[in-house]
């Protein structure tokens, strides 16, 4: 809590009648991932320096009308005075108590187009990230950009990597329902909405990863699709860059990660694309999710390892120590932190394991095989594959080197 | 029921029969003579007075204001810790839908329907309806609504698609259940009963004041439900255009959200919220013109600004229809109609602001007296002042891109709604009660009501400021503790204390309950006046007759009740009584109308109303039932057309007298 903050936040949230207090607090909040007054980056920024003003003068006048209707109740309460005069109004005071608040309100407003127009601004892009929703979870794709050593498209999700103090311009849509993409360190939220394509500006100022929330209801679990927005400086960009665009290797013949390649030919390549990845006979393995998929997608694993988290989001590749130990790093420590990416030792093998044993038992979605006569026959969201435990150690084992 | 016609010409109202009708029952078959029971059920079944419909509003809406209220308490209970486990995602998504749903569509509207109902023939000094038989229509459509939407918890789940019911996700491949079905369908036909009800008051509330009450005398309840019915008139056709859409692609394979199909899901939002943000104004309203008679009476000063709050009323009625896309500020409008909803949000602040300071400068200089109905009445100032200052932060659009779809907008919309309709509408409870029932209700027990429904009240969404700008969003049927943060407002503490909140919540409707049978039971008679009011309702009998008034008073001032009771003296400009409200009672007896002419009965606006319930299920289940729904529509609409204006001579009874002492001069 730094003292300017504390000058210029504590005067208006305090004055906002009953619940003032509360919003005052809110103010002072502490690691709080998703407060909305904490802004790290210029387009939240923008949004902060004109609601705080607003908040304000909302404060102001609710404490003036609080306190007028409470010293009319201690100064007029029926003390045996006689009936009153019966005067029907002023009307000058009346036009005045009208005009000034729409007074007010004018300013606000002109203040309010500004930040629109600047906030719609897409002239200025320096880096486009393609973001795609579906039932639940966030699809990342970043066309090629050379400038940025982007030569191939990038396909990932779980997490949005992109470099500080970048104008980035996320473009957003939906292959399902109405999803809303939202950091709110970072800008307000935009929805993705099938069949559109909207623009939403983010920029960070320092490393690190800022959390996030689908805010459109989108069904079952709405609740369980986050994101994360993690920011690297240039270099350390540049270096996730290259090492998602480095070629496939394949696990060493022998090993349990090779026999969990073949588990996931059989099973979860149908769904899950790893670029590079070869069937036994040489051919590449080519995912189909839109045969099985409602929405037609399913999350790229390609470098599945160097993400944070799995399943929208909703479970952490790291265990609880090691994602504190990335979470809290300083900003100059956090990008190699990050980059370094899961290590057995460091992996949430329970919820992993739990996930591939029974994936609708640990995340709520319509994955249940009597009801697919409602979708052509095609899941939303995961289904239990019935995987024999063996299945799953070699599975972990071979995810573990997707890095 | 007293059927208080008479053989004789009734000379007052020439547009009406007055010789026997052409078609006499006696000539008739047998189901088209009028009921005319004036006791029992058959009295309340096919009755078309406009008193016993708007309490069988009330009761019907008080019935579904606890069922909303229960499913508040379990979405509170979920949410009470970090991955609850009380509701499952599914039921917890069905649950959060039909608690919206129910509450502004089956408690606040229909309570302010049926105060509406009551109270405005009784303002405008009228004896019932312009449309009596349609008023009935109009309840049986809204019971059945009401019973449609809530029959899907019982055949495979209740609607989960959010109130709001945004497209695709309504859709039959994204909610497989029959619940969306039954909602859309269960509302069209709820909103049959707002359709016909803003016909019916329009017509009543222009056409049958009493002598001398010009526009600008009529009360405030009267004028801003008044506009509420245009709004309605309106409003709704926009609604049962949106959920025939909706009804079409869901059962008959329309593909009017249809991506694939070229279609917009957009579309859907405007339409929603092109109904959705009128409707929020028709949930205010009535209860802003509750609060602006029940403050004037305990203040013993006229509104302050009648004028001002007049047209204000009217201006948010004409600007409500300008702000509808901020609700879709984030929805990827563009820059330039986000500006204009930001800016028209904005302007609608004004007249809404006009409201709190008309109020406040009533009690300014009064003679405040504290019962119920006034502390009710000055929470709501306090409290949709809270609630109107948040709406401002989120005029600004970009301010609203970090808070829409949090729990920062359900703080907001649970002080106007709540701090504001339910308040309002709780003031006209104790405000009213003696009126409709002839006892008060006990104001020890009112005072708890109120006090636990005030703490309550904000221990529930106070918190929930702090939750959505810490950035906890709506709809989610868990929250983690990964996302709470730390210190004193983290999320799992505020969660924890909005939970305790709606315990202490329920428990103040409790009191209410409480305070209904207490009351019921008790045998303490209310007087007269109880309140010494000041507008038409009061100058008559507690409750009224069933023609309301024994001669129409002929009004001079706003306020005529008052004005009659009081006379300023020309010295020291403070009022001195010149009559008891007894006198001025009997002095409308004793010019009574001789001949009296009241509605009768009819079974028809029933049988009507059941016929739609019967296509709703037809739709939904098999072709076949709807035809047979359809069939006794028709039915119906022919007993309806064919239906004696009059009931048999022989059927009539004496006139009701409702027990009270001084209507026994009745003519």
């Amino acid at each position: 809590m730094k003292v300017r903050r504390l000058t210029s936040r504590y005067l208006g949230p305090r004055a906002l009648a009953a619940s003032g207090s509360l919003l005052l607090l809110a103010s002072c909040a502490t690691n709080a991932p998703q407060d909305t007054w904490q802004p790290k980056g210029p387009n939240a920024k923008m949004i902060d320096d004109l609601q705080q003003p607003v908040f304000a003068v909302a404060g102001i006048i609710g404490m003036i009308v609080a306190a007028a209707v409470g010293f009319a109740i201690w100064r007029y309460k029926d003390r045996g005075q006689p009936i009153p005069e019966q005067t029907h109004g002023r009307p000058a005071l009346e036009v005045s108590l009208t005009v000034i608040p729409a007074l007010i309100l004018a300013v606000v407003g002109v203040f309010t187009f500004r930040v629109i127009f600047d906030l719609a601004r897409t002239d200025d892009t320096q880096l486009v990230i393609n973001v795609t929703g579906q039932q639940w979870w966030w699809e990342y794709d970043y066309p090629v950009q050379n400038e940025w050593g982007i030569t191939q498209p990038i396909i990932s999700s779980g997490q949005l990597v992109l470099p500080i103090g970048t104008k980035v311009l996320l473009r957003e849509t939906s292959r399902d329902v109405i999803h809303s993409y939202w950091i709110p360190a970072l800008n307000g939220k935009r929805d993705a909405v099938p069949g559109r394509v909207h623009t939403l500006r983010l920029q960070a100022d320092a490393p690190g990863i800022y959390a996030g929330q689908c805010t459109e209801f989108c069904g079952l679990s709405h609740a369980n699709m986050r994101m994360e927005a993690v920011a690297l400086s240039d270099a350390d960009f540049a270096k996730w860059v290259a090492n998602q665009q480095a070629a496939y290797r394949a696990p060493a013949e022998g090993t349990l990660a090779k026999e969990g390649e073949s588990v996931f030919l059989n099973q979860c390549v149908r769904c899950h694309q790893v670029s590079g990845l070869k069937r036994a006979d040489g051919s590449l393995a080519i995912a189909a999710p839109d045969e099985n998929v409602w929405s037609g997608a399913a999350p790229n694993l390609t470098k599945l390892m160097t993400r944070n988290t799995f399943a929208g989001a909703m479970f952490n590749l790291l265990r609880d120590a090691c994602r504190d130990d990335v979470w809290r790093a300083e900003s100059a420590a956090f990008g190699q932190k990050y980059l370094s990416g899961v290590d057995e030792s460091c992996l949430n093998v329970n919820d992993l394991r739990a996930w591939l044993r029974n994936a609708p038992e640990v995340k709520p979605m319509y994955a249940n095989p009597a009801l697919l006569a409602d979708t052509n026959g095609k899941y939303r969201g995961m289904p239990n594959l019935g995987l024999s435990e063996s299945d799953i150690d070699k599975l972990v084992a071979y995810l573990l080197t997707l890095k | 029921m007293a059927i208080i016609e008479r053989p004789t010409p009734v000379l007052d109202i020439p547009a009406l029969p007055a010789a026997p009708p052409a078609i006499t029952p006696s000539r008739t078959f047998g189901a088209l003579k009028r009921p005319v029971a004036s006791t029992g059920w058959k009295s309340w079944l096919f009755t078309v007075d406009h008193k016993k419909i708007g309490l069988m509003y009330g009761a019907t809406a008080l019935f579904f204001f606890i069922v909303g209220g229960l499913e508040a308490v379990l979405i509170r209970l979920q949410l009470a810790a970090p991955e609850g486990k009380v509701l499952n995602a599914d039921l917890y998504n069905q649950m959060f839908t039909m608690h919206a749903t129910t509450m502004v569509f089956l408690f606040v509207m229909p309570m302010a329907a049926g105060f509406a109902n009551y109270f405005i023939p009784l303002q405008i000094g009228a004896r019932d309806v312009a449309f009596p038989r349609i008023n009935a229509f109009g309840f049986w459509c809204f019971l059945g609504g009401g019973i449609v939407i809530n029959l899907a918890w019982f055949l495979g789940g209740a609607a989960d698609g959010g109130w709001f019911m945004y497209a695709p996700n309504s859709g039959p491949v994204f909610s497989p259940s029959n619940g969306i079905d039954f909602w859309a369908l269960g509302l069209q036909i709820a909103g049959i009963a707002s359709l016909t009800g803003a016909i019916n008051l329009i017509v009543t509330v222009l056409n049958m004041r009493a002598p001398g009450m010009s526009l600008m005398k009529m009360p405030v309840f009267t004028w801003l439900v008044t506009v509420v019915q245009f709004l309605l008139l309106f409003a709704i056709p926009v609604i049962t255009v949106a959920l025939f859409l909706l009804t079409f692609q869901r059962s008959f394979g329309a593909q009017f959200f249809d991506v694939a199909a070229g279609a917009d899901p957009l579309l859907w939002q405007h339409l929603f919220w092109i109904f959705g943000h009128p409707e929020v104004y028709v949930l205010i309203l009535p209860s802003f013109g509750i609060v602006s008679e029940v403050l004037p009476v305990f203040s013993r000063k006229p509104l302050f600004g009648y004028p001002f709050v007049v047209f204000s009323g009217a201006a948010i009625g004409f600007v409500g229809w300008g702000v509808w896309a901020h609700h879709m500020f984030a929805s990827g409008l563009g820059p330039v109609s986000v500006a204009v909803f930001s800016v028209a949000t904005m302007a609608i602040a004004v007249p809404t602001g006009v409201k709190i300071i008309n109020w406040t400068l009533t009690m300014w200089g009064g003679k405040l007296v504290f019962s119920t109905a006034m502390k009710f009445a000055v929470g709501l100032i306090l409290l949709f002042t809270i609630g109107g200052l948040s709406g401002v932060t989120h005029s600004v659009a970009p301010s609203d891109t970090q808070q829409t779809d949090t729990y920062y907008i359900v703080a907001h919309f649970h002080y106007v709604l709540f701090g504001g309709s339910v308040f309002g509408l709780f003031a006209g409870f104790y405000y009213w009660w003696p009126k409709m029932f002839g006892k008060l209700l006990n104001e020890r027990l009112g005072s708890l009501n109120f006090w636990f429904m005030v703490i309550g009240m904000n221990l529930t969404f106070g918190p929930m400021h702090i939750l959505g700008l810490q950035g906890q969003p709506r709809r989610m049927y868990q929250w983690t503790e990964a996302r709470a943060g730390e210190g004193f407002f983290n999320i799992a503490f505020w969660n924890l204390v909005a939970s305790i909140g709606s315990l202490v919540l329920a428990v103040g409707i409790l009191f209410f309950l409480i305070n209904i049978v207490v009351t019921a039971r008790s045998k303490v008679r209310a007087p007269l006046d109880p309140w010494n009011a000041r507008s038409l309702e009061w100058m008559t009998s507690n409750p009224p007759k069933e023609h309301n008034f024994d001669s129409i008073p002929k009004v001079d001032h706003l306020d005529e009740f008052f004005h009659r009771k009081y006379e300023e003296d020309p010295v020291t400009h403070t009022m001195r009584e010149v009559a008891t409200a007894e006198q001025v009672l009997a002095e409308l007896e004793r010019n009574a109308d001789p001949h009296i002419h009241m509605p009768s009965p009819s079974y028809w606006p029933l049988v009507l109303a059941v016929g739609l319930p019967v296509v709703a299920l037809g739709v939904i289940y098999s072709t076949m039932v709807a035809i047979v729904g359809g069939f006794i529509m028709l039915y119906a609409i022919y007993g309806w057309a064919l239906e004696p204006a009059t009931a048999v001579a022989s059927d009539f009874d004496t006139p009701s007298t409702n027990g009270h002492a001084v209507s026994t001069t009745h003519g």
